[in-house]
């Protein structure tokens, strides 16, 4: 159970740092830090004690393999998450250039 | 597995680290730290695959991140100020709900199966499939160019939109006025 | 049915389409993108009358990976609930479309705009048809970060402010789904919607259980904008360019957010009022806060999309308090609710483009002392408006009259004392646009321009028309049925894997 609450612990430094900090950049690394956390998550339950990576090295070679689907999924998952990081990236610099800062105090412009 | 465990702490302490420093680029850095420690630890949950391309996708990452923080600054002026009331009380409100949450997750995470050993009810019909009748000898390739192929389709619907998305946010112009 | 692929394929051919053709042609994009918006509409309202030959369910299998054994592959499962949602993406999407040609001329690069639009469809019909958990978060995030880009289309300051708040709470609200999936599959070993409900009828609810239950609730009800997780709508959706904020307050929400949430509680986890009163009871209180406090909010409001905005998110909690109290009446007014207020608000943002345009400015103060006549737009917005209010004979008439019967029903008379006077401030805050933008003006009448005055009479007529055969039509033929799909639990995983 312990490396499962490892990750739990890496998703909550990662809800921290964009619940509480007020810069742009470091609001978008506490994001990357959830996402890499969810698939390290994911990747662990997969796992089998003493099995092999799923792929088969000769024809009568015994199934003694780790779970292979929460691997496809976190593949799918980790360019999912390169996809926003990068749109997120994008307006930040966007908002970098419009008001020369990065931070959410000075850019308030929206009302309540 | 003891490796794992240091891993896990090592990406922890980085993690920690990326939120905490004031150099933005020290910070990107740690990230990557934390990414390739998971990159690591892919290895040794027995998943290459995922090790390879999250090698490829942290490189990437960083190399945005460094590149947006070239661009415009290095510096977290936002940890110079000193912390008033509000930012003390919304730690506060996140510590309760981080230890509630902990909590939580340790009662609910008992009634999962054991760490390494995983109920594979789904899987084990891919492994006896995928070598029978999909032929392929990589079990991941199987999954996601076959059974979940259709997820694969919307994996790079995702690339492309966030493509077109960034391109549409560096336009210069939006409204005509 | 097996043409069903065709509602995610359709506009995912026009969006890889558009970004090669345009470049010979601008104008291409409109045409193509109106093309495949009209063809799922007439693939929609064909289904409407094809679903009942097929029965409660249809089932397709992608990759013909039969799910009978044990379910291989990914499949799509079409029910009535299904069809509503597919009906009303298409119904709006439709107008948003066709209401964009002449829109879109105040924004530069139409291509990239008509890409995501299509893309964000794709997505959200996705969402509806998915019958396998893992594909589901895809199509949520495919419609999301199309939506991200779309929010700040127009690249002004306020834009990017609001698309960063809005990735930001909304990928919070996407990983926590997806951390909530993981739990899932770990536990059942499965990604099939119907299977995992098998598996979890077998187990007893314990702390895992209620685990996951709280991280798929946290995830979707930000991703609808329910008290207290609405704080970034009114950004989003007032910032938006005005075809979007309709698509994003008219669908977008319902489809991530309450369609996929009741999915779950009702279809997967089998959760209803004797099992889980708690849950429901929290789901009705917080339907409750959001009604008063955003009624309020939105009362006070000086700009014209922004009080739409705060009005949604007052909207969106009458349809929580319909599943929240859980019965027959209450969930058939929650749906039928999800049908109205797609269209008719809908409708009120989508004036609020003609009247931006006119006039510069959609301060409500600076509005009421414009000079120019709007009587067209005038007349379309208080007619969405007394629908969405619920004043008789529009469609909006009867979501209200079935949430009231649902709360006498279950015997919660406050509620229904709630939902009665609060339709009346719903009436004083829509109105408060109609007296200050639209009357007591002089002066020369603004021309109508085409293709968002034909966008405007699809909508009201829509709206009027539904309204006058929502007994006859409507209720017995989607919304009852719909309601049926709800209320009978884990009833659909039976369905699913029974072929």
């Amino acid at each position: 159970m312990l490396p499962y609450l490892g990750c739990i612990i890496l998703f909550l430094i990662g809800i921290y740092a964009i619940l509480t900090k007020r810069n742009l950049i470091k609001i978008a690394i506490g994001f990357c830090l959830l996402e890499y956390s969810v698939n390290l998550f994911f990747a662990f339950i997969g796992y089998k004690k003493d099995a092999l990576a799923p792929i088969y090295a000769n024809l009568s070679q015994a199934r003694n393999f780790v779970d292979p689907i929460p691997q496809a999924l976190v593949l799918t998952a980790i360019v999912i998450g390169l996809g926003t990081t990068a749109l997120l990236l994008s307006v930040a610099l966007r908002i970098y250039e419009k008001y020369k800062t990065f931070d959410i105090k000075e850019i308030k412009r929206l009302k309540e | 597995m003891i490796e794992l465990y240091i891993l896990l702490i090592i990406s922890i302490g980085a993690g920690i680290v990326a939120v905490e420093i004031k150099d933005l680029l020290a910070s990107a850095i740690s990230l990557g730290i934390v990414g390739f420690s998971v990159a690591i630890m892919f290895i040794l949950t027995q998943a290459p695959d995922l090790a390879i391309v999250q090698i490829v996708v942290e490189v990437l990452t960083v190399v945005i991140f460094v590149g947006v923080i070239l661009k415009t600054t290095h510096i977290d002026t936002t940890l110079e100020d000193k912390l008033n009331v509000r930012d003390y009380l919304t730690k506060g409100i996140f510590a309760l709900f981080g230890i509630f949450f902990l909590l939580f997750s340790i009662l609910a995470l008992k009634e999962l199966p054991q760490f390494g050993m995983p109920i594979m009810k789904i899987a084990s019909h891919y492994l006896v499939k995928g070598f029978e009748e999909i032929r392929a000898a990589n079990q991941v390739a199987a999954v996601i160019l076959d059974f979940r192929g259709y997820d694969t389709l919307g994996e790079a619907t995702v690339l492309f939109t966030s493509v077109i998305g960034v391109l549409t946010i560096l336009r210069k112009i939006g409204k005509i006025k | 049915m097996n043409y069903l692929p065709l509602f995610t394929a359709l506009p995912l051919l026009g969006a890889f389409l558009i970004p090669l053709l345009s470049k010979i042609w601008e104008r291409l994009s409109d045409i193509i993108s109106n093309v495949i918006t009209t063809l799922l509409l007439i693939l929609s309202v064909y289904s409407l009358f094809l679903l009942p030959i097929f029965g409660k369910v249809y089932v397709y299998e992608i990759g013909k990976w039969a799910i009978k054994p044990i379910p291989l592959g990914i499949v799509f499962t079409f029910d009535n609930l299904s069809l509503l949602m597919v009906l009303v993406i298409n119904l709006l999407s439709f107008a948003c479309s066709l209401y964009s040609i002449t829109y879109l001329d105040n924004y530069t690069a139409r291509w990239k705009f008509w890409t995501l639009f299509l893309l964000m469809v794709a997505g959200l019909n996705g969402v509806a048809i998915t019958g396998d958990l893992f594909n589901l978060f895809v199509f949520i995030e495919i419609s999301a970060i199309s939506s991200y880009a779309l929010v700040a289309f127009g690249v002004e300051k306020e834009d990017l402010e609001a698309s960063f708040k809005y990735q930001i709470i909304g990928e919070i609200a996407g990983l926590t789904i997806l951390l909530a999936i993981a739990l899932i599959y770990a536990k059942t070993s499965t990604l099939n919607m119907a299977d995992i409900a098998n598996t979890f009828a077998k187990e007893s609810k314990g702390p895992l259980f209620w685990f996951i239950i709280s991280l798929l609730t946290f995830g979707f009800l930000i991703k609808s904008a329910l008290f207290p997780f609405h704080f970034w709508l009114p950004d989003a959706h007032s910032q938006a360019p005005a075809p979007i904020s309709a698509m994003l307050s008219g669908i977008f929400i319902k489809v991530v957010g309450v369609y996929a949430l009741s999915r779950l509680i009702f279809n997967i986890f089998g959760l209803n009022r004797l099992n889980a009163s708690h849950y429901f009871n929290l789901l009705l209180i917080l339907g409750i806060f959001s009604i008063v406090i955003a009624g309020f909010i939105a009362l006070k409001q000086e700009n014209y999309k922004r009080l739409l905005a705060y009005s949604t998110i007052s909207q969106v909690g009458y349809i929580f308090v319909g599943l929240g109290l859980a019965n027959f009446w209450s969930i058939t007014g929650a749906l039928s609710l999800i049908f109205a207020h797609a269209l008719g608000k809908g409708l009120l943002f989508l004036t609020a483009g003609p009247v931006e345009k006119e006039a510069g400015s959609l301060d409500i103060h600076l509005l009421s002392n414009f000079k120019k006549r709007m009587s067209f737009y005038g007349i379309v917005y208080t007619l969405g408006a007394l629908s969405l209010a619920g004043i008789p004979p529009f469609l909006g008439f009867f979501p209200k009259i079935f949430l009231i019967l649902g709360a006498i029903k279950g015997k919660r008379f406050e509620v229904a004392i709630i939902l009665g006077i609060f339709s009346l401030l719903t009436l004083a805050y829509l109105l408060k646009i109609t007296n200050k933008v639209f009357t007591k003006k002089e002066g020369e009448e603004v021309k109508g321009v085409s293709s968002i005055v034909i966008s405007f009479l699809f909508l009201v007529f829509l709206i009027f028309i539904l309204g006058l055969f929502y007994l006859n039509y409507l209720e017995p033929n989607l919304i009852s049925k719909a309601t049926e799909a709800v209320i009978s639990g884990v009833e659909y995983a039976r369905l699913v894997l029974i072929k």
